[in-house]
């Protein structure tokens, strides 16, 4: 299934937030120094980036579709 | 019975259940019910996991098993089982004055993490130094700025056995220890002491 714009930007804000998030769930099987830091300046950025991007779109609104003719099968 | 390091980490696992799901399906955002479980999965579940995870940092960093991860303070580790009571952190460690999981942190509140953001810094220094830099031997590990009363007195002041020991009995003297004028290691200067490590013998703890 061909996805929308907005869907696209959706999906590279989960991959974003995941990625992030699973960062912040290995740092907290280690107790170290690093592990804070890690989870601090990786894990945390990533979700910010990744949920800011979503709500960006969300917000403000993705870029006007162009709308498309209906396809003669599409027509009842 | 779950503890709650599991739960935080479960309902930070759960956060990226949902986040994976609608990257690998954002089409389900399509129907009303997805955009608000598309909303609850990229940005405030997120948020919450996040926030609960770094909660759970800020506790961890306050333990002891935390300070001592680091090689280079395994000698002021060491120094807690000093089988020599006249040392400040031996006794205190030893006779569970202070907590012994928080153990560090009890006496140094404003060390690094806890400190103003000058102490922030220096503490991302510490972990340049020891990864990238050239880490000084323990022993010439000095603090950056004279140690505070203040740490002594959240537990001391106010206590009979520190109102009424002969050295603080004077009122003149036990109000320049109170305004910090009067270092209390000025007196009680036996602490880590990690350059005489080598000749001390340690106290084992009862298992």
């Amino acid at each position: 299934m061909a996805l929308l714009p907005m869907e696209r930007r959706l999906r590279l804000a989960g991959w974003t937030i995941s990625a992030g998030l699973l960062i912040q769930l290995l740092t907290l099987l280690w107790v170290h120094p690093l592990a804070f830091v890690a989870f601090l300046m990786i894990g945390t950025p990533l979700v910010a980036v990744g949920a800011a991007y979503y709500l960006y779109f969300l917000i403000l609104g993705s870029p006007r579709e162009p709308i498309r003719e209906p396809m003669k099968d599409e027509v009842s | 019975m779950l503890n709650t390091t599991t739960l935080e980490i479960l309902f930070i696992a759960l956060a990226i259940y949902l986040s994976h799901l609608l990257a690998l399906r954002p089409e389900l955002t399509r129907a009303r019910g997805g955009k608000i479980v598309g909303f609850l999965a990229l940005c405030v579940l997120p948020a919450a996991a996040s926030w609960t995870g770094f909660s759970e940092q800020m506790d961890r960093s306050k333990q002891t098993q935390f300070c001592l991860s680091c090689h280079i303070m395994s000698d002021h580790g060491r120094s807690l089982y000093r089988d020599d009571l006249s040392y400040l952190p031996a006794a205190h460690f030893q006779n569970n004055r202070i907590p012994r999981e928080v153990v560090c942190y009890t006496c140094h509140t404003t060390y690094t993490l806890y400190g103003p953001l000058q102490s922030k810094l220096e503490g991302l220094r510490h972990l340049y130094v020891q990864y990238l830099g050239t880490p000084p031997k323990p022993a010439e590990i000095k603090l950056y700025s004279p140690y505070n009363n203040r740490e002594c007195l959240h537990c001391h002041d106010g206590s009979r056995s520190f109102e009424e020991a002969s050295g603080h009995s004077d009122p003149d003297v036990l109000q320049q220890i109170k305004s910090n004028e009067v270092s209390c290691l000025a007196c009680h200067d036996q602490v880590h002491d990690v350059g005489s490590l080598a000749d001390a013998t340690f106290w084992k703890e009862p298992q």
